[in-house]
């Protein structure tokens, strides 16, 4: 079928497309405007700007973390009636069929959930299969693994490094490698409660910092397209600034992703002692272009944090409101869940700051990420009103005359004039998600691309404008018009298939056999598991 | 003014959902409108005049002719005002109210009072289980008020309670007072097990010893206890019991120690 989207503003920064025009789509894919041929379907585009689908890099939206958050706030999620709007917590989970749906309405059609344990990889994809219409995909977590911890302590060979990563990758069906808090979770497990980049875990006698340069060299010899996605240490802590930018200088020259950088922004100056660093952070950003970062902005309301850093949970659980928290202390990385809600007080304020100066004063709008750390500093939701900080000035102004001016003094929020454009919009949601995870279908209007494209009504109201896309096509189907959801489809998993390394996979029997007294088909499943036609989608690694 | 009166028509075909029909609510209601109102829990769609004939006009007096084992959520959120049903509820009556006078003069079921702040609950018949309870994920549940069943109560009576007196008079299922923060139960004719079952705080008070408590409360004696004269004079003063409960020197047991340990089982000896 032959589609035409006509007389809309296309933005496409990467074929250097900007300006009125039409699109033309046949079947699941972009194609040239055809020469004498009459389009079966004409989308009506005028007054719109037409972009590719957006790409979100960092959303928990699925698996055993998030199932437990669930759990844990039966309260707002009643599914024997409609939830009543002044429910607790309305805003801030949701089912995976809410998930598919309210992300396409926004005009986003691939999500990558950062934090999957290797060990819960089928929980994970059966949970995304039950994502409607969107694509998703996964990042492995490793680096407080024993398997791995005990290799490096034995000086393993990079070689043998590198087959153990390749084989979580293919068999937990991931698109790349997180690492969370290095070293932190095992540490825990011998009552170690701060832990920092040079600090070293007990009875492996192995620092953060060399687990971290470990997985880098393994991600980047192995071609991995993603670079290691490091969650640093001191998440949250005033001074954590300290330990992101000691992160940063040991990228090396070797790409590296750092994830919600704003959690780090922390200084120690003024009288509470919690004061904005983002500017200097933003400053080693571009000063450091193997370096790219997401945001993990605040948004005020109530949200759930969800995270496999079992230390910063642990210590947050006082924080938790309602107070009630789930803390596990399990293989590998464990988990915490808790309750929060972001307040526009000093501390809210200065977090909901160091975000948007981190946005602004990056210039490069290829290495930074629009995420909210989803659900972690608001939810998803949220997104509409966070694009309209971005590209309006006096929309920031005004939210900022609502917060604790004395949190804002010691930021350098008010004298940024930057305001987003379309264009960096385009770049910063869909071309560099796209560069960043490999993907070279999508992300762009060229000719052969992937037709998932999201047009958005212009008007006055910048947030209306991203909350309810105009229209919204995905492998070619228009599933959302005017807003609303008017077709539903499952996407798939994106994923990498390194070929496993057979001596590797001995070893890695002979050790859960010993361990656990487990088979490793415990931590593989064959894809006919995810009741799905097509469940995956193959991404290749770089040659 | 005649209070405003549900008459009901016939046993309902499903459940109910009577939360809109309190004063509160029905106070920005135009009178005509009163019958649109939606009420049924199906995609039938039952509305008050498929259900009821109504008349009065007195929005501070609402009174139910007639009621029934699927009337869920009658005064939810009572701020104002009476409520009285002749006849049974269903689940949730009263629920997170907070002021006012809820009188049923039947049974009730499940999760009456819950979470209730303040006013008073006064159920005739028998109460179903988690009685005052909070529902799933919630932190507390009876939080103030005075809620009276003159009949029997179900399993987790007085379940999380945090504040105010809740008496059940002719006896309560197992784990009577269970988990609870802080609060007073009062029940006579007798509790099931594990009355006070992982209490931190609060009281419970018994006309006659505990069969089966949890091994983690202790044996205190009977010492002498202010609290229970007073907590006496109020029952027969308010008129929850004709005679004292406790009388002189009660029975004390303490717990529950597995969790914060400085809740008491009171009794009389």
């Amino acid at each position: 079928m032959l589609t035409r989207i006509k007389g809309g503003e296309i933005v496409d920064p990467v074929n250097g497309r900007l300006g009125k025009g039409d699109l033309w789509i046949e079947d699941e894919a972009i194609v040239e405007a055809p020469a004498g041929r009459r389009a079966d379907r004409t989308i009506d585009a005028t007054g719109c700007v037409v972009m590719a689908g957006a790409i979100d890099i960092h959303s928990h939206i699925g698996g055993g973390n998030v199932n437990t958050a669930r759990l844990l706030l039966p309260e707002h999620h009643a599914a024997h009636a409609q939830r009543p709007a002044e429910t607790p917590l309305s805003n801030a989970g949701w089912s995976t069929f809410q998930t598919g749906c309210l992300y396409a309405k926004m005009g986003f059609t691939t999500v990558v959930e950062p934090a999957m344990s290797p060990g819960s990889a089928l929980h994970t994809h059966l949970e995304l299969a039950d994502i409607p219409i969107i694509d998703k995909a996964t990042l492995a977590i490793l680096g407080n693994d024993d398997f791995l911890l005990s290799m490096i302590r034995d000086k393993a060979s990079s070689q043998m490094i590198e087959d153990y990563v390749a084989w979580t990758v293919g068999s937990s069906r991931a698109l790349g490698v997180k690492v969370i808090n290095a070293g932190a979770a095992a540490a825990f497990k011998e009552n170690v409660r701060t832990f920092s980049l040079d600090d070293v875990v007990p009875s492996y006698g192995v620092s953060s910092r060399k687990i971290v340069k470990t997985l880098q060299a393994a991600v980047t010899t192995l071609g991995i397209p993603h670079p290691l996605h490091v969650h640093c240490n001191n998440l949250g802590a005033p001074g954590a600034a300290d330990t992101a930018a000691a992160t940063i200088a040991a990228a090396e020259g070797v790409p590296l992703h750092l994830a919600h950088l704003q959690f780090y922004g922390y200084g120690t100056e003024g009288k509470r002692r919690f004061s904005s660093e983002g500017a200097r952070l933003a400053e080693l950003v571009n000063s450091t272009p193997e370096v790219t970062i997401d945001i993990g902005q605040v948004m005020f309301g109530q949200t759930v944090t969800i995270s496999s850093d079992v230390m910063r949970q642990f210590t947050s659980r006082g924080t938790a409101s309602p107070k009630k928290t789930v803390i596990f202390d399990g293989d590998g990385n464990g988990g915490g869940i808790v309750p929060y809600r972001y307040r526009d007080d000093f501390y809210g304020s200065v977090q909901w700051a160091i975000g948007l100066e981190l946005f602004l004063l990056i210039n490069d709008p290829w290495r930074v990420f629009f995420t909210t750390d989803h659900p972690n500093g608001a939810p998803f939701t949220a997104y509409p009103d966070l694009f309209a900080l971005l590209m309006s000035r006096d929309a920031r102004n005004a939210a900022a005359a609502n917060l604790s001016q004395k949190a804002l003094a010691l930021s350098t929020l008010g004298s940024i004039d930057r305001e987003y454009t379309f264009e960096e919009i385009a770049i910063m949601t869909r071309a560099a998600p796209a560069k960043l995870l490999g993907l070279k279908d999508r992300g762009h209007l060229g000719a052969g691309a992937l037709a998932d494209v999201a047009v958005y009504r212009k008007g006055k109201d910048i947030a209306q404008m991203f909350r309810e896309a105009a229209f919204v096509i995905k492998n070619g189907d228009v599933v959302v018009e005017d807003g609303a959801i008017k077709n539903y489809r499952w996407g798939r998993a994106l994923r990498l298939n390194p070929p496993p390394d057979k001596a590797m996979v001995r070893r890695l029997e002979a050790y859960y056999q010993e361990r656990y007294g487990l088979s490793l088909d415990w931590f593989d499943f064959p894809d006919s598991a995810i009741r799905r036609d097509e469940p995956f989608g193959e991404v290749s690694c770089n040659a | 003014m005649k209070a405003l009166t549900f008459t009901l028509r016939e046993t309902p075909p499903e459940r109910l959902d009577l939360s809109p029909l309190t004063p509160e609510k029905l106070a920005s209601v135009d009178k005509r409108e009163i019958g649109k109102i939606r009420l049924g829990m199906s995609k039938r769609g039952l509305t008050v005049s498929d259900l009821f004939k109504v008349s009065g006009s007195d929005l501070k007096t609402i009174v139910f002719e007639g009621g029934s084992e699927r009337f869920d959520r009658v005064g939810t959120g009572l701020v104002d005002g009476t409520i009285r049903v002749v006849g049974d509820v269903g689940a949730q009556a009263g629920r997170q109210m907070r002021a006012g006078l809820i009188t049923i003069e039947g049974n009730a079921g499940p999760h009456a009072g819950s979470c209730m702040r303040g006013g008073r609950l006064e159920i005739m018949g028998n109460a179903g289980d988690h009685l005052g309870g909070p529902l799933a994920g919630e932190l507390a549940g009876m939080n103030g008020g005075v809620m009276i069943v003159r009949g029997r109560a179900g399993a987790f009576a007085g379940d999380r309670m945090r504040r105010g007196v809740a008496a059940v008079l002719k006896g309560c299922g197992e784990y009577a007072g269970g988990r609870m923060i802080a609060g007073t139960l009062v029940v006579t004719g007798g509790v099931g097990r594990l009355p006070g079952y992982l209490m931190r705080r609060g009281s419970i008070l018994l006309d006659r010893a505990p069969q089966e408590l949890s091994p983690s409360f202790v044996e205190c004696g009977a010492p002498d206890s202010s609290f229970a004269a007073v907590m006496d004079r109020y029952l027969v003063a308010d008129g929850i019991l004709k005679r004292p409960l406790l009388g002189k020197a009660p029975g004390k047991f303490g717990g529950d120690n597995a969790v914060f340990g400085t809740g008491e089982i009171l009794f009389r000896r």
